[in-house]
């Protein structure tokens, strides 16, 4: 194996030397030596890292963050790959739950957090998110920052000229399954000839498939994508959403769909914890105008991410400092009030700091009580190398239903091909 | 270099510039004036391109393992529909972008060549401003005027009654608007270079079919385009080389999934499908695999080109 | 042909003012041929028109229809947002360090290569021209997987001769300039050069580059915006954001926290201006040597 990479650098070697010459002075940066107390900080958009760095810099004045939002989650994970493939790290970075069964697999690229003390903070996590970032050696490679309880955020000046009512429990009592939210949808649609949600794919199909006991991987890891009856359950509610023309048909974090949101295009749209920023900064005009009602179903988790330290970080020790400080259970908790990411250490869901936080801009939900409730009756599932992969395919299978170009019945089908062709079968 | 080596001037006068009896440095001296090319080609385009093949043949994971698979990469990727998908796509995309081009600057290049037309250089500068911007500045643009609810085009259609369209989630809809953009990019400096071989062509043969009483139309097809021949083939040539490896417009039209242009593929390019199997998925094996087939697309395609060249050029010379 | 004179037949490379010459040449020109061009100058300004309108307004004006038309007074706020989203200016200075050094580079290395081959006689000459040409025809796109292995066993990621190095060859511009060399330095001032005792490099840097300037500025203007305007290379060496050329900063504006359409478009028409800038000096420069540089029948 050595061999195969040692005729790569052997020639880019020589071409090197004689290049130097040419390029002049380039920067020496990568002497090293002496670790300072600053980091390089990779997150992803949507997260609002920037509202947790900016407490740790009042904790510790003395030390410089440099953060980088690279890109939406899948980006962030693609970097990271380049990047660790090219030997140009950051120090810390944040991955996404689903992109990170794929690290975990080549734990070599990164630092086992049990040598910085990992271990005796392991407990204060919930055991199956945890579990999420343990490779089969042992090492802990991630340190989990956030989880996403469901909740469903609606527009209570578009339900109230719609008919509907607005006060988030009977609205919650509106839609006790996805077949009645599916209907309360026709019935908004039917009043204001506007669309009920922003799309099926995400809204309806992402969110059912997260509140199964079982998912893409049976518990000892083979891939059931295929005949797991909750999938197909799941999916076939994205299909019906997606038929019942009640989308806006804006896939997610897309231009149309920041423009609809903002201009009250559609009324009703899925909000993990995480979401919440987003609709925040998307449509800051909206303000007062949202609230949050239970997701169909009752409970879910969607998304949820880990900080983790590449193998070739030049400042491990000050990346561990950031995280063993913000992702205590305390640090998480400040976290939670400042954006409203779920925390994933238990001890604080009953904080009452926690339970008592209300949020102005979604008429003053209890997001602290409506989101970890939406985590109590949760039966975890595992996620496989491919979980990503293949809610990809899925998610497309919906959204090409929805456009009116996939035929619904062979649609399932469509999308299970297309993953064994995409994952290698 | 700047010394002038005495023995030089006691030379005979040689017979031509470059004489044999130069000394060793000075019969040297021209290899180092075109060994930086040889040398950044080589170290980054033809060693990529041979190691291309080479690595096609492992299962490589850029984090992971390289494990040698023989030829397992192409046998899968000859079964997979995504490739063939992108085949199609690419050459439908090629296709769409490059015929309207090569028309339209033909049309404005007869145009533009009038003696006695005014603000000339007005237009011709104006027809460069595309070409100067950036594609990932058109692509923006373009994608909000042709969004399917908040775009201005759909919005005139809808005045009419049409739409509205959903040009990014259509297949055809899809390579239109990047057909759209490759052409708004360049028609203008193919036009210019048409522009330049008309000019070339002596006034009088014009003036000749004008007295003759044959009109702008007629001139057109007998005088202009038999005389752009070459350029034409050299147009071709060049727009096919950038046509297959269409990329940043697909990759930036399609927000949601920007990797595979769409939720069904339906624009995705034979490069974006190297770089979504390279980069997004991390098969560095299968993705070289696919660089290797796409170099095999634009041999085979600038190969037909040549000889449909050679045959125009054969067939008439005026 | 009667009175075009011996201007036309010496310069046909200087066609503005050889039509105001040659005034009773050609028939009177029609008003649909301007009505044409002028529709073709509409749909290459639009766009650009279009992008400054975006990036003037909100996004809910930008996306209400009728769709408004002219300029609104978000201009300065959307900039600012622009540079205080992405090290903005950092990255138009990177644009500027990468495409004016491929730009000069170009310029002389092509000139270099140019000239070796029109003047200067050596073993293989013929057949290292063909390859050079034959190069023009290798899809660069297809190795950028190895291209990265090689750039970061170079150590090279994130770093931008990562993106300059390998801009510097150009075919293309080895044969271009090898016209313009072949056409405009002839042999005998060679000769007399020689005898004077100068060295190639003299005779190069002396006669010859200043002989072919007006072409190699031309070359190294395409060359710049060519650099300017890339995206794929870039998109997948550069990481950090003090590296961001101008192109990558618009794509990392499009993935911004909050999704702000007129954020993308006020970065893209930032990215564009320096560009369009230039091109109000160069334009002229730029069409006569594309027009140049073009096949002559």
């Amino acid at each position: 194996m050595k061999f195969r990479n040692a005729s790569v650098v052997a020639l880019a070697a020589a071409a090197a030397l004689t290049m130097t010459a040419c390029s002049g002075t380039s920067d020496g940066t990568s002497a090293g030596g002496a670790e300072s107390k600053s980091f390089e900080f990779w997150s992803f958009t949507g997260i609002d890292q920037k509202a947790t760095v900016d407490d740790y810099k009042k904790k510790k004045p003395d030390v410089t963050v440099k953060l980088t939002e690279v890109g939406s989650s899948v980006e962030t994970a693609q970097a990271l790959t380049t990047a660790l493939a090219g030997g140009k790290v950051p120090d810390l970075v944040l991955i996404q739950g689903d992109d990170m069964p794929k690290f975990v697999q080549q734990p070599q690229n990164f630092v086992d957090l049990r040598s910085l003390g990992a271990d005796t903070m392991k407990g204060d996590y919930l055991d199956w998110v945890m579990s999420q970032s343990t490779a089969k050696d042992g090492s802990i490679i991630g340190i989990p920052t956030d989880v996403g309880g469901m909740a469903v955020a609606y527009r209570t000046d578009l339900f109230e000229a719609a008919g509907l009512p607005t006060d988030r429990d009977k609205v919650s009592e509106l839609w006790p399954t996805w077949d009645a939210f599916i209907e309360t949808g026709k019935k908004y649609t039917a009043k204001t000839g506007k669309a009920f949600t922003d799309n099926a794919a995400t809204s309806v199909f992402f969110q059912a498939v997260n509140q199964v006991s079982e998912k893409y991987y049976d518990p000892s890891g083979n891939p059931v994508y295929a005949t797991n009856p909750q999938v197909r359950t799941a999916f076939d509610y994205g299909i019906k959403a997606a038929q019942a023309g009640i989308t806006a048909k804006q896939s997610s974090f897309t231009d149309g769909w920041s423009a609809a949101m903002k201009k009250g295009d559609f009324a009703v749209v899925a909000a993990p914890s995480w979401m919440l920023g987003s609709i925040r900064s998307n449509a800051p005009d909206t303000k007062g105008k949202w609230d949050l009602a239970t997701i169909p179903g009752g409970s879910g988790n969607w998304g949820g991410s880990y900080l983790a330290i590449p193998k070739n970080a030049q400042n491990p020790k000050a990346a561990w400092d950031y995280i063993s400080t913000m992702q205590s259970p305390a640090g998480q908790l400040e976290h939670f009030l400042d954006s409203g990411s779920l925390p994933t250490t238990p001890s604080v869901y009953k904080d009452q700091k926690l339970t008592s936080l209300k949020d102005p801009f979604f008429s003053d939900a209890p997001i602290g009580t409506i989101y970890t409730d939406s985590l109590l009756g949760l039966k975890p599932f595992l996620i496989g190398p491919d979980s990503s992969a293949i809610g990809q395919e899925f998610l497309n299978a919906i959204t090409n239903v929805e456009q009116g170009k996939g035929d619904p019945a062979k649609a399932f089908d469509t999308a299970v091909t297309n993953i064994k062709t995409a994952i290698g079968g | 270099m700047t010394t002038i080596s005495p023995a030089r001037s006691s030379l005979p006068a040689p017979s031509r510039a470059g004489s044999p009896r130069l000394g060793l440095r000075e019969r040297l001296a021209p290899y180092a004036y075109i060994a930086p090319f040889f040398l950044i080609f080589a170290v980054f385009g033809l060693v990529p391109l041979l190691f291309t093949f080479y690595v096609a043949l492992f299962d490589w994971n850029p984090i992971g393992d390289h494990v040698f698979i023989g030829f397992d990469n192409f046998t899968r990727l000859f079964a997979d529909g995504r490739f063939w998908n992108a085949v199609r796509n690419t050459i439908s995309i090629w296709l769409l972008s490059t015929v309207p081009q090569l028309l339209v600057a033909l049309v404005l290049a007869h145009l533009l060549n009038h003696a006695r037309l005014r603000l000339a250089v007005f237009f011709r500068m104006s027809m460069l401003v595309p070409y100067i911007t950036s594609v990932a500045a058109t692509a923006i643009v373009f994608a909000q005027m042709f969004d399917r609810d908040y775009g201005l085009l759909n919005w005139l259609l809808g005045l009419v009654g049409i739409g509205p369209i959903d040009f990014i989630q259509s297949m055809w809809g899809s390579h239109a608007l990047i057909a759209v953009m490759v052409v708004w990019r360049w028609f203008g400096y193919t036009t210019l270079l048409y522009l330049a071989s008309l000019q070339a062509v002596p006034r009088a043969i014009y003036e000749a079919a004008s007295v003759d009483g044959a009109g702008s139309w007629k001139q057109f097809l007998h005088i202009s385009i038999p005389s752009l021949r070459p350029v034409i083939v050299f147009t071709i040539v060049t727009s096919t080389i950038g046509g297959l490896q269409i990329f940043t417009e697909p990759l930036l039209i399609s927000r949601a999934t920007p990797l595979t242009c769409g939720a069904v593929r339906q624009c995705q390019t034979l490069t974006l499908f190297l770089f979504e199997q390279g980069f997004g998925q991390f098969r560095f094996g299968y993705g070289a695999a696919i660089g290797v087939a796409l170099f095999v697309l634009v041999v085979a395609v600038a190969t037909l080109n040549y000889l449909l060249s050679t045959k125009i050029r054969a067939e008439k010379k005026p | 042909m009667t009175d075009a004179g011996p201007h036309t037949t010496t310069h046909p490379e200087q066609p503005v003012r050889r039509a105001r010459t040659t005034r009773r040449s050609g028939e009177r020109v029609r008003w649909w041929t301007y009505a044409l061009l002028l529709l073709a100058v509409g749909a290459c300004l639009f766009p650009l028109y279009w992008m400054f309108i975006v990036a003037t307004t909100d996004t809910a004006t930008a996306t209400q229809l009728p769709p408004e038309i002219l300029p609104g007074g978000n201009f300065f706020h959307l900039a600012g947002l622009v540079f205080s989203t992405v090290p903005f200016l950092r990255s138009i200075l990177n644009s500027l360090i990468v495409a004016g050094a491929i730009g000069v580079g170009q310029a002389v290395l092509c000139s270099m290569a140019g000239f070796a081959f029109a003047k200067l006689t050596f073993r293989g000459r013929n057949v290292l021209f063909l390859v050079v040409v034959l190069t023009m025809t290798v899809p660069t796109q297809l190795s950028v997987i190895p291209q990265y292995m090689i750039v970061s066993s170079l150590g090279w990621v994130d770093t931008l001769q990562a993106l300059i190095v390998p801009g510097l060859a150009n075919a293309f511009g080895i044969f271009w300039m090898r016209q313009h060399l072949s056409s405009s330095l002839s042999d005998e001032i060679m000769q007399a050069a020689r005898i004077d005792g100068a060295t190639t490099w003299q005779i190069f840097w002396r006669i010859a580059f200043p002989l072919v300037r007006p072409g190699a500025f031309v070359l190294g203007l395409l060359g710049f915006v060519t650099a300017w305007n890339d995206f794929l290379w870039p998109f997948i060496v550069l990481k950090s954001p003090e590296m961001y050329t101008a192109q990558i900063a618009i794509k990392a504006l499009q993935n911004s926290f909050s999704i702000d359409l007129g954020l993308a478009m006020s970065g893209s028409f930032l990215a564009t201006l320096p560009l369009l800038a230039l091109f109000v000096f160069v334009g002229r420069r730029m069409v006569a040597g594309i027009m140049d540089g073009a096949f002559k029948g």
